[in-house]
């Protein structure tokens, strides 16, 4: 029941290749599988905000810091 | 909304005989209108006869108020982080499941030797009511529950998840999870209304397709 997939060609710098790659190690998906779960996050993120809600971060503590979105 | 179906069996309880049905890779309008004309009125009923039978109503469903056209509804605008499935037999809608994988930070692996890693949560699961035992002592199929976990877990594997699973369990449904699906009970979850968070790692995943829709 796989959907149909396109290819892109993605152009990263050394740093971020790393990153990707650490990524990928910490959460065992590939690499496409990292960027496929970064998008739907970054996607699922935006429209909460577009609706006028607020991104925070909670420590322990449970004292809260709100990310600001670009 | 193209919507791949593919073949299943169910066993026909009363006649002992594999009935051919589909697994549908969306719940439709068409679902929908089988919940609101078929399961609600059964469900009610249901519930009306445990009532009457003055069953304790810890075992009453508590899914006799949801309202799946509101979930669906919620999800199916949002992104493209939720699928859902449903089981077709005999032209009505034997059970739906909504899964969510979107790796949000609350629906990540919590068993130690995958912990944080992402996997397929398990947002909403349910079988027809005619199909339930705490209804019926003959329910009227069997595995449906068993083919919507392995729908999950084909899913999970697609994601690159490796069949990794995670839910919230009713308390009519711990046994289902702990024993014929095989996964971990981590006991309640005060996050979660105190209902029992289960997880499923690759190797129970495997186990559970390997075995098939057996109990």
């Amino acid at each position: 029941m796989a959907q149909a997939k396109k290819t892109m060609t993605l152009n990263l710098t050394d740093a971020e290749m790393t990153a990707l790659e650490e990524l990928s190690i910490k959460k065992d998906l590939s690499k496409t599988q990292v960027v496929r779960q970064a998008l739907k996050l970054y996607q699922l993120i935006e429209l909460r905000i577009d609706k006028g809600e607020k991104l925070y971060f909670e420590d322990d503590k449970k004292s809260k810091a709100e990310v600001m979105m670009l | 909304m193209s919507v791949e179906k593919s073949r299943i069996f169910l066993l026909h309880t009363e006649s002992g005989a594999e009935t051919e049905g589909e697994l549908w890779d969306k719940i439709t309008d068409q679902q929908l209108h089988d919940w609101e004309s078929q399961w609600v009125p059964a469900l009610a009923f249901g519930v009306q006869r445990l009532q009457k039978a003055r069953t304790h109503n810890s075992k009453w469903p508590p899914s006799s108020t949801w309202d799946w056209r509101e979930k669906i509804a919620a999800v199916r605008d949002a992104t493209f982080s939720h699928s859902s499935f449903c089981v077709m037999c005999d032209g009505q809608t034997q059970g739906l499941i909504i899964l969510d994988s979107s790796g949000r930070p609350e629906r990540r692996c919590r068993i130690e030797n995958q912990r944080s890693k992402d996997l397929l949560y398990v947002e909403l699961v349910e079988v027809a009511p005619w199909n339930r035992k705490e209804f019926h002592q003959t329910p009227r199929y069997r595995g449906v529950g068993g083919l919507l976990i392995a729908a999950a877990i084909q899913k999970s594997q697609e994601e690159g998840f490796k069949g990794r699973l995670g839910l919230h369990s009713l308390p009519l449904a711990n046994s289902f999870y702990a024993n014929k699906c095989g996964m971990h009970d981590l006991g309640g979850d005060s996050d979660n209304d105190g209902l029992r968070y289960f997880e499923m790692t690759p190797g129970q995943a495997s186990a559970f397709l390997a075995k098939g829709n057996k109990s």
